[in-house]
């Protein structure tokens, strides 16, 4: 809502500078955000919340600042002379919808002079940043702006039949409003009919038929009260917002109606000329019933942390205009009517809110009794920090990428589901409306923008959730995956991989098969199990999506379940004593067939169960020159220790002949000469 | 035989010039004296088979021989050892030369803020929370006191996703969610994503994050959260920060408030950051409304509590004087790698 600070003096006296006004308002909820000048005046633009519509005026901001300075509050007086003629005997309203709306009243001026509007209007119009169009066009748009009450002005003798019908659209109809825009109604919008047509869709905007022109003599005024949530649907759905639909969707006060109308006929008056005719027709289905509502103030206080009299709480009760009634007066007790224009106030909370927002939130204290209380651990946040750490650790750069993603991520085969993902019904941008069924694409892009800017080495990894559906309509799986992208081959990944897991002191073991996804090159590419669980995926991108992304290097990704890790994680670091006794190494260079992988080398030394052995470690695979073709050379070390002394040269001798003997006879595996 | 000698005299002085470290010096040791195959020793094992006349001059000289290689191998010995500790001095090693670097990887400045704040709250006795990002329409509005059709869901542009499915739009959801399973006291605060199709620019994204916090229990007051959000501000930013607590309006909490920090960039006198106001605003509280409470079944009379919540883009671009929300979500690594 933007204000004049010269026109709200008109309705309360203060000598407050623009700026201490500007910070009175804030402190009060009313925040303004910028102060501009204009002229000899201040352009003031308030921000005013959705609970405040009695604010979206300069009465309701007037009634605020005679609140908070103690001055007051003076509205403008609507007594005018009539003509004897009777508005009944000239129109006549119907209201078939008394629900969409409940309260209509028309007025009618007659022989008015269009003209230009004076120029204090004029400038009062402008100092809002509004443009003035003709006297009456001004005169609702200033009543409205005053008092916060849409008005319209229909030409009267453009309506056919001279009479007013507030009724659903009918299916198909279709008006031209104001400002050009051809409306195609429905029958869950209200218009304001002749005769004949709509005129004005109730509460947005009026028709261009009808509306007031340079040859326009006699005006029928309307003010209403249209049913918020219609409006608002209405305003929605053609996408057509004003200063009207503006007010009445967040719900004008009812008893302004009459008001506002006399207000402007005032004003045709005496800017426009002509003659009032006289009465009014006010079709008002309103209950007028007063909301009453009793204060405690020693729940005040205790909500608030304060120790306020209750003449204090009165006193600024009163001055926002709630009626205090004596018979609900007790010690601690103030019991008030609420005002029509506080529809937002109706239990006690909403007074203490009143209280304390005029007191000031500054005078309360910042104290507290809260007790001292331990934090209950978080298994998640734990193996969260953890694995960040680690993979940081490592020399990963940890990043955010957005959920929302487009076709692309389905391009190149689906890790985790292959179900469509979900779309968004409103996305910003059409070609980005899906939820993400995998965080390995995004980490590709990053690694795109950032070879894009000379970065060549994107060593990158990201935590985040995706959304699996569950089928149709209903709520998806969010499945929290780790998804890292190295640039230093498959080994090196999957020994991070393995790093983590160690480091989360997980025993179960990594166990790896050939996967087959567009995604990763088939040679190197596996998908990862933990304790037969599903971990899942690891390998060098294909050809294929290299050169899509026009990608520098080999880049190798990795999607894991985070959840697999967490259930197999075990957070308490258990203690080994130190051995006593020295290790004895023997490296072993061995030549075997290509068939024969490092898992079943090692898991066929692991069956002897020879307590001795301590630890098999793989060095490296040579192939070459000195190896007959089809095979291979693995060259690994075999460490043995005893816990009760040391051991001889001699036993290790027998021991390392025991398992050259055993691989030889399980796999042909040779020492290599 | 003489000549012989003569050689092995040259080729050991040679050798021993050559030599570069201790442990040359001591193979040299082995192939000239060694007693098994040294070259002397050789020598002198094979005088029976010499004629008998040189039998004895040879057997002298290769004697004075064996003791000239001992002397010098001493003496280079002993160079070596001396020259060893003088290495120090030596300019061998340029020092200025940069040290080798192992990569270093960094969390990303969101998730730097998001621990830094769980941190502070921890300490204040809050536990970590957590809800599902995509939610239905219940969690996100009704809930939370936000009628179908009202203007005040005006503030909270929503992605939907068909069957009352929407991303949520704020953490407040989980306020929910945890208020259904738990009875008071709670002390909480839920970190996480949150999704609003913005028109995207400097100050807004589409996806972002935000802190939700929540304390409820008999005789929590706006006190309370004036003295818990103070705290919280004064570790978060500094000390000797000002604080403003003003009116405002949120649908789930009444009393509410907006909470202003003085600006960091220009220490209150006025800047773009602030627009030139001199505060900046960090973070939406006030009374959990007895609406909310009612809708998960609490006592509204026997309990009471306060929310609040702040967007931490919003928090780390004050914090480190970012201007533009986008580069948290580019990823560059020269962004990233400077937290």
């Amino acid at each position: 809502m933007r204000i004049s600070y010269n026109w709200l003096k008109d309705y309360c006296k203060h000598d407050l500078s623009v700026e201490a006004l500007a910070e009175k308002l804030t402190n009060a909820g009313l925040v303004v955000d910028t102060i501009n000048p204009v002229d000899d005046d201040f352009c003031l633009e308030v921000e005013v919340t959705t609970n405040r519509p009695d604010c979206q005026g300069f009465i309701g901001i007037a009634r605020e600042v005679a609140t908070i300075v103690r001055s007051k509050l003076v509205i403008p007086g609507v007594d005018y002379e009539t003509t004897t003629e009777k508005v009944n005997d000239l129109t006549g309203v119907t209201i078939e919808d008394n629900e969409l709306c409940p309260r209509y009243t028309a007025r009618i001026i007659k022989d008015v002079k269009i003209a230009p509007s004076p120029e204090w209007l004029q400038k009062r119009i402008n100092s809002i940043g509004l443009r003035p169009v003709n006297n009456i066009v001004d005169i609702t748009n200033y009543v409205l702006m005053e008092s916060g009450q849409p008005l319209h002005a229909f030409d009267f003798d453009k309506l056919s039949g001279k009479k007013i019908i507030v009724r659903r659209a009918k299916k198909g109809e279709t008006m031209e409003a104001i400002d050009g825009s051809k409306c195609m109604l429905t029958d869950e919008m209200l218009v304001i009919a002749d005769a004949q047509r709509p005129v004005a869709i109730a509460g947005i905007m009026g028709g261009r038929d009808t509306e007031v022109s340079d040859t326009t003599k006699n005006i029928l005024l309307e003010s209403a009260f249209f049913d918020p949530r219609n409006v608002r649907r209405t305003s929605r759905k053609l996408s057509l917002i004003s200063d009207s639909s503006y007010r009445f969707e967040r719900r004008v006060d009812p008893e302004c109606v009459d008001w506002a109308s006399r207000r402007a006929a005032k004003m045709i008056l005496d800017i426009a000329g002509g003659q009032v005719v006289e009465g009014v027709i006010d079709q008002n289905y309103l209950e007028g019933k007063k909301v009453s509502v009793t204060l405690r103030m020693s729940r005040l206080n205790s909500l608030l942390g304060l120790n306020i009299d209750k003449d204090t709480a009165k006193g600024i009760l009163e001055r926002l205009q709630f009626t205090i009634k004596p018979e609900g007066e007790t010690e601690d007790n103030l019991t008030v009517e609420v005002p029509s224009f506080r529809g937002d106030v109706y239990r006690e909370v909403d007074l203490i809110e009143e209280v304390a927002r005029i007191h000031g939130y500054d005078k309360i204290p910042a104290e507290s009794n809260i007790r001292v209380k331990l934090t209950q651990d978080n298994i998640f946040d734990k193996v969260t920090e953890k694995t960040k750490s680690v993979i940081s650790g490592l020399g990963f750069d940890e990043v955010i990428t957005d959920s929302i993603v487009g076709e692309l991520q389905e391009k190149h085969g689906n890790i985790w589901s292959d179900d469509s993902s979900i779309k968004i019904m409103n996305p910003i941008r059409q070609d980005e409306n899906l939820l993400r069924k995998a965080l390995v694409h995004n980490l590709l892009r990053v690694k795109k923008h950032n070879q894009n800017y000379g970065v060549e080495k994107t060593n990158i990894y990201e935590l985040s959730k995706i959304y699996l559906p569950r089928g149709d309509g209903e709520m998806p799986e969010e499945k929290e995956c780790l998804s890292i992208l190295g640039e230093e081959g498959f080994l090196s990944l999957k020994g991070v991989i393995e790093t983590i897991l160690s480091q989360l002191n997980i025993v179960q073991k990594l166990e790896t098969r050939r996967c087959d996804f567009g995604l990763f090159n088939p040679e190197k590419s596996a998908e990862l199990k933990l304790g037969g669980k599903l971990l899942g995926y690891i390998g060098e991108l294909s050809r294929e999506v290299i050169n899509d992304y026009d990608f520098r290097s080999k880049p190798c990704v990795a999607e894991l379940d985070f959840d697999i890790l967490i259930e197999n994680t075990n957070l308490e670091s258990s203690y080994h004593k130190i051995p006593s006794f020295p290790i004895v190494t023997r490296d072993l260079a061995v030549v075997s067939d290509e068939t024969v992988t490092w898992a079943e080398i090692k898991g066929c030394i692991e069956s002897l169960n020879i307590v001795y052995v301590d630890g098999i470690e793989f060095f490296d695979v040579y192939r070459g020159k000195q190896i007959e073709k089809g095979k291979k050379s693995i060259a690994f070390r075999l460490i043995f220790r005893a816990d009760d002394r040391t051991l001889k040269s001699e036993e290790v001798d027998k021991l390392q002949e025991e398992i050259l003997e055993n691989l030889s006879n399980a796999f042909g595996i040779k020492l290599r000469a | 035989m003489q000549e012989r000698l003569s050689e092995i005299q040259n080729q050991a002085k040679e050798d021993l010039a050559k030599a570069e470290s201790l442990e040359e010096v001591e193979k040299i040791k082995t192939r000239y004296l060694g007693r098994k195959a040294g070259v002397i020793n050789e020598i002198i094992k094979s005088i029976p088979g010499l004629p008998p006349e040189q039998r004895s001059s040879t057997g002298k000289s290769a004697n004075i021989l064996k003791k000239e290689i001992g002397k010098w191998i001493e003496e280079r010995k002993s160079e070596f050892n001396t020259s060893s500790e003088a290495s120090l001095t030596l300019p061998s090693l340029d020092l200025s030369l940069p040290g080798e670097h192992k990569p270093y990887g960094h969390k990303h400045p969101i998730t730097q803020t998001i621990d830094e704040i769980k941190g502070i709250f921890r300490k204040l006795g809050f536990d970590i929370e957590y809800g599902p990002e995509v939610e239905h329409e219940y969690y996100n509005f009704d809930a939370l006191n936000i009628p179908a059709d009202h203007p005040s869901r005006e503030d909270f542009d929503t992605f939907y996703l068909g069957n009352k499915r929407l991303l949520r739009s704020q953490t407040s959801t989980v306020q929910i969610r945890v208020m259904e399973k738990k009875q008071p006291p709670i002390r909480m605060i839920a970190p996480g994503k949150v999704f609003r199709p913005d028109t995207v620019d400097a100050r807004h994204a589409s996806m972002f994050h935000q802190i939700e916090g929540l304390m409820v229990d008999e005789g929590v007051s706006f006190s309370d959260l004036k003295y818990v959000l103070t705290l919280f501000a004064q570790s978060y930013f500094g000390q000797d920060i000002k604080m403003r607590f003003r009116p405002s309006f949120f649908p789930f909490t009444e009393p509410s408030a907006e909470i202003d920090i003085s600006c960091s960039i220009c220490k209150g006198t006025g800047c773009s950051v602030c627009s030139h106001s001199g505060w900046v605003e960090v973070l939406g509280a006030g009374m959990v409304d007895p609406n909310v409470f009612e809708t998960v079944g609490y006592d509204a009379e026997k309990y009471t509590g306060f929310a609040f919540g702040l967007g931490v883009e919003r928090l780390t671009m004050l914090k480190y004087g970012i201007d533009n929300i986008r580069l948290f979500f580019e990823n560059d690594l020269r962004f990233l790698s400077q937290f």
